[in-house]
């Protein structure tokens, strides 16, 4: 069993990450976007609860994957045969993927305490750093529900990426994430 | 909780004000924290947010000889507020409804009181979030069960009333709670003159 990154393939831990928070973060998607639609009441108030306590795991997750990545770093995609402008948006598509992993739940951690409510992790109190105020609330939710806009359409396009990459190239892109 | 027994006084108003001598007439009342508070509630879909508010501070002079003459000012410590689950308590004290931060305080100021058979009718300004709005509160005076209808010493005020929490700008989470806030009031005042 292989820990660590080498050269040219993904190590269990960055694999185990991998799914992880894709599972998570489609799941989220599909569940903040009922939330939003949903009227609340006492019997399913809980459900913000979840929200927030996945949202907050999934944006430990995105610091540690940075981290691991840091201590071994990942295979170079794989490019052969590919149209320089499909590595490019492969490319930035990872970039622009990171970025809203972080900023999605950041963004709906300080709307959240903006207003005053404590948030917590499955019951655990965080401390809150942001401000207290109706202009971060409002900031805050807008940023997390157009940057979740953004986050479903480079998902949607990871995927299909994916998906080129296995069934019409056949090269190892897809298979390299499944097994070692 | 303690059980209440009172008689109505409001009906015996202008009987009692006849017992007594002019000059004693009007009388001025502290208010007994243990006994009094301000309760509130409010819908939320189909259940209900129910809560209560500490008072703060009181000024209340009540004339038995003219009610009109009596006056009841009130300030209410916003940020003591409690609600009736976890982040309710929260909610409602954060920027989007009360802004207990901003507005510590919620209070109310008698301009006209007056007589309405068994009630009193108290109009007055209501400050919340900043914001002053005409309100009217419907009053009920009791005395305890078993004092004598000369004793003014000791009575229960019940203040009942309703505000449109949209008035004042206290809007957060309209889409999920009602706008009308119900009030009540229980005061248990001794008197100090
Ligand atoms: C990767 C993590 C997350 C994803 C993918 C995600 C996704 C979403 C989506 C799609 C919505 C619906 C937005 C809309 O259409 O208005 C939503 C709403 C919401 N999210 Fe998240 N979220 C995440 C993390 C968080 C975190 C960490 C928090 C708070 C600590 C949070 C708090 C909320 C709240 C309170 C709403 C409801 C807003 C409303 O009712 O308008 N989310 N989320």
């Amino acid at each position: 069993m292989r820990w660590r990154n080498g050269p040219d393939r993904f190590g269990l831990i960055t694999r185990m990450l991998h799914w992880a928070m894709g599972l998570g973060i489609i799941g989220m998607l599909g569940f903040g976007t009922v939330l939003s639609r949903m009227q609340p009441s006492l019997g399913n108030i809980w459900l913000y609860g979840l929200h927030k306590s996945v949202g907050l795991c999934l944006l430990a997750l995105v610091l540690a994957r940075l981290a691991w990545h840091r201590i071994s770093p990942p295979p170079a995609s794989l490019t052969e045969g590919i149209a320089p402008w499909q590595v490019a948006a492969g490319r930035w598509a990872h970039r622009l993927l990171y970025a809203l992993m972080l900023a999605v739940p950041l963004a709906g951690w300080i709307g959240s305490a903006a207003t005053g409510i404590d948030v917590q992790v499955f019951g655990l109190t965080l401390p809150n750093p942001f401000p207290v105020s109706e202009a971060w609330d409002k900031g805050g939710f807008l940023a997390h529900a157009v940057l979740t806009k953004l986050l479903m359409a480079v998902v949607a396009l990871h995927v299909a990426g994916a998906l080129h990459r296995a069934l019409w190239h056949r090269d190892g892109t897809l298979r390299r994430m499944l097994r070692a | 909780m303690r059980r209440l027994a009172f008689r109505p006084l409001l009906g015996l108003w202008l009987i009692v004000a006849a017992a007594l001598p002019a000059t004693a007439a009007t009388r001025s009342y502290a208010l007994e924290a243990a006994g009094s508070s301000v309760a509130f509630s409010v819908a939320f879909g189909a259940d209900t947010i129910t809560g209560t508010m500490p008072v703060l501070r009181s000024d209340l002079k009540i004339d038995f000889a003219n009610v009109a003459a009596s006056r009841v000012a009130v300030d209410l410590d916003v940020t003591g507020a409690q609600a009736s689950f976890p982040f309710a308590s929260q909610a409602m004290k954060g920027p989007r409804v009360l802004d207990a931060a901003e507005f510590p305080q919620i209070s109310f100021t008698s301009t006209a009181i007056t007589r309405d058979g068994d009630t009193a009718r108290i109009e007055g300004n209501l400050t919340v979030r900043g914001v002053t709005r005409p309100t009217v509160l419907t009053a009920r005076l009791y005395r305890p069960a078993g004092s004598s209808p000369q004793d003014l010493d000791q009575l229960t005020v019940i203040l009942d009333g309703a505000l449109a929490r949209s008035d004042f700008g206290a809007t957060g989470w309209s889409d999920m709670v009602g706008d009308t806030v119900h009030l009540t009031i229980t005061a248990q005042i001794r008197a100090t003159t």
